[in-house]
């Protein structure tokens, strides 16, 4: 046990020297949460001028558009159009706007094809928090075309017949977008975006540590380190050591995600007892998938891609992006295979409910079956596994 | 140096400290390490001596009990080093080809942690800190991160982190490769130093003068094979091959050359212009007889240089290809 918590005790001291890890951990949840607290408070005294450049025309960048000119939006987000992205950012450099929005042209073809097209967001140095308004609306538009594009192809796979497709688009298309459900109304008390978004985003960006945990594996063993650690301690505990790195982490990013989001922005996690089971569960999920990537992968690249493909797809999945409520059945469905799905059902259940153990039992039981799955096939493999 | 040269046949001085025998490992169909056996005394530095893939690091990591052999058994005081063994395993120091160190944190951190992986702690760790830092000559730099190191300096720190529990064995993998040659010179006196004071020490290099300087045993290894062993002058006598004695003079040389030819040990006896290389085995003793010949037939010497064959005529003798490209 002993080597396994220095290895530990090493790893979390590297990891908040490194900052790109802090701003993954603490930073940018954090901001992002401010930004919403900011979209979804309805703050009265913030307030952005956004300018558009629509170099595309087509369906979808009018509905982007008429997005951000919502009622819902109307409070916080003024939109002005420009022609070019010269004209636009020179509105903004005269301070008549803070941000700007370029469509890109193609942005409505791309959606059908497998590659989307990027919105550039602009931005000005003078107002940071304007840039992030726009670029997180412009993200969670974005990642709902993927989930649209996700469930399109995943029924297709389920063996939905082809003459349904363009149905199937047009129902995934008419989805409310989150920034549409500032508030939904799921029961006893309403849920706030917020309160949905803070764990969301809090479990998106724990789950980086197992890219960067895993990469770190890959990287140790291209620097020797490892193999210094194995000529005095065992793979297993070594290992370990970085499972209880991971834990570590993950509970104070989670851990300090809903100790600030609920004091100083009022998120709702359902009570401290609830939140820390919940927190804790899926901090273990997270250190299950992490010993899963460095066992399946056998290089440091296989580990990147392994493990951004679980980050984007468990995050897709299970609603990080999307409030899932709101979904299609399929995608419910689906979003219940994954821990962070049962882990953001369960923080609605409970903050929309009595604060009660009792709605955290069944998600927590689904986190819990789900690491235990992923755990038992990383210990089959691991038993055959030699040292990168 | 030479201290195993007494006992002949390549076998240690004292009871091995370590001991390897037929160690096999295998990648699939490719065969890269192939019945390995070797031994090392307390004191004694072994070197292995081989080109890139030749099984050099491979065998260092089945010494270790970083990889699982296919064959073959590694002793260390008689009991078996592998992963389940952690006794074993800490008589041994490990210093891995690359810069095994963390560059976020200090020189004295590194040392820390690797220390404490191996049990230690306390003041006793403190003070062997301390101790290897003075002796890779990085006291001053104690509390530095290792990301601002030069490269030599990463380097000696490497050892020390090898060093830091006090093994019994310290085992060195190509540890020069990539270091100018100021910082090579005092990572050899290092390691020569600690061989002195009674570490058993194995190092493996593809650099022939490595070998020659700082190993009193070295094995050479091709295609995971130990196709000969044993210290320099065995190694060389075991190819049959001579010193040559190179004169330049002036005077009769066909007189001093046929002179030449009756002295003892002499096999041979070319004269060119001004120009006479004799073929002799022991170079260095036939030196002040040659001196002596030339005064008795008149000839005035102006130059002399005196050829060994080396460990790179051995490799070349034992496998057909030279060491280096
Ligand atoms: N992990 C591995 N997988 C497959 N082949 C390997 C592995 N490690 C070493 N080899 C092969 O084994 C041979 C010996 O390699 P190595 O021990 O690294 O040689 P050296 O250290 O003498 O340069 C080489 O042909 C190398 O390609
Ligand atoms: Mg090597």
């Amino acid at each position: 046990m002993r080597p396994a918590l220095l290895i530990a005790g090493k790893d979390l001291r590297l990891r908040f020297r490194d900052r790109s890890a802090l701003v993954l951990g603490f930073v940018a949840p954090l901001a992002i949460a401010t930004v919403m607290s900011f979209a979804f408070g309805g703050a009265a005294d913030f307030h952005v001028t956004v300018v558009v450049v629509d170099r595309d025309g087509g369906d979808l960048a009018a509905a982007l558009t008429s997005v951000l000119r919502s009622d819902d939006l109307q409070e916080i987000l003024t939109v002005e159009t420009a022609d070019s992205v010269a004209e636009a950012s020179r509105t903004i450099d005269d301070g008549d706007a803070q941000a700007g929005l370029v469509i890109p042209e193609g942005f409505t073809d791309a959606v059908a094809g497998p590659s989307p097209k990027g919105l550039e967001v602009l931005t000005s140095v003078d107002d940071a928090i304007a840039g992030q308004v726009v670029r997180s609306i412009a993200s969670s538009f974005t990642a709902q075309l993927d989930a649209d594009r996700l469930s399109v192809a995943t029924a297709l796979a389920a063996g939905a017949p082809a003459d349904d497709l363009e149905a199937l688009v047009a129902a995934a298309t008419e989805e409310r977008l989150p920034v549409a459900l500032a508030e939904q109304d799921t029961g006893a008390r309403p849920l706030t975006a917020l309160s949905y978004y803070a764990p969301g985003m809090g479990i998106f960006f724990l789950f980086f540590a197992i890219s960067f945990t895993a990469r770190g594996w890959y990287a140790e063993a291209r620097e020797g380190t490892l193999e210094r650690m194995a000529a005095a301690a065992s793979t297993g505990q070594i290992l370990l050591g970085k499972a209880i790195s991971v834990f570590a982490y993950g509970l104070a990013s989670l851990g300090t995600m809903a100790l600030v989001t609920s004091v100083v922005f009022g998120a709702d996690w359902g009570g401290p007892l609830p939140a820390a089971t919940l927190i804790t569960a899926v901090v273990l999920s997270v250190v299950c998938l992490t010993a899963f990537v460095i066992v399946v992968a056998r290089t440091e690249r296989q580990a990147e891609g392994l493990s951004s493909m679980l980050v984007f797809g468990l995050a897709l999945l299970g609603g990080n992006f999307v409030v899932i409520s709101g979904a299609p059945v399929l995608l419910r469905r689906l979003a219940l295979i994954t821990p962070n799905g049962w882990a953001l059902r369960g923080f609605v259940d409970v903050s929309t409910g009595p604060h009660a153990m009792a709605a955290v039992w069944t998600p927590l039981a689904g986190i819990l079956a789900f690491s235990a799955v992923v755990a038992a096939i990383t210990a089959a493999l691991a038993r055959r596994m030699e040292l990168p | 140096m030479d201290r195993a040269a007494a006992d002949g046949e390549g076998e240690p001085a004292r009871a091995p400290l370590l001991a390897c025998s037929g160690l096999v490992k295998r990648f699939g169909d490719r065969v890269a390490v192939d019945g390995v056996s070797f031994a090392i005394a307390p004191g004694e530095t072994y070197g292995l001596l081989g080109p890139n893939g030749a099984g050099k690091t491979t065998t260092i990591r089945l010494v270790c009990g970083l990889l699982a052999r296919d064959g073959g058994e590694v002793l260390l005081d008689g009991r078996p080093v592998d992963r389940a063994h952690a006794d074993t395993r800490s008589a041994i120091g490990f210093v891995p080809q690359e810069v095994a160190l963390y560059p976020d944190l200090s020189a004295a951190e590194n040392l820390r942690f690797f220390g404490r992986l191996y049990g230690m702690g306390g003041a006793d760790l403190d003070q062997r800190v301390a101790e290897v830092l003075d002796l890779v000559d990085l006291a001053d730099r104690a509390g530095d991160r290792v990301d601002t190191f030069s490269g030599g300096m990463k380097r000696r720190l490497n050892i020390g982190a090898g060093l830091v529990h006090r093994p019994r064995l310290l085992v060195l993998d190509e540890p020069t490769v990539g270091v100018d040659p100021q910082s090579r010179h005092a990572i050899l006196e290092r390691v020569q130093a600690l061989g002195s004071q009674g570490m058993a020490v194995l190092y493996t290099t593809h650099y022939m003068e490595e070998a020659e300087r700082i190993c009193d045993r070295v094995g050479i290894v091709d295609r995971g094979r130990l196709v000969a062993e044993g210290t320099r002058r065995e190694l060389v006598a075991h190819i049959a091959e001579h010193d040559h004695v190179k004169l330049s003079a002036t005077g009769d040389l066909a007189a001093f050359a046929e002179a030449c030819r009756a002295a003892e040990g002499v096999s041979q006896v070319d004269v060119g212009a001004g120009e006479v290389d004799v073929v002799v085995d022991d170079g260095r003793r036939f030196l002040p007889r040659v001196v002596e010949v030339a005064e008795r037939c008149g000839v005035a010497i102006s130059g002399i240089e005196v050829t060994e064959p080396d460990l790179e005529a051995v490799f070349l003798h034992l496998t057909g290809t030279a060491l280096r490209e």
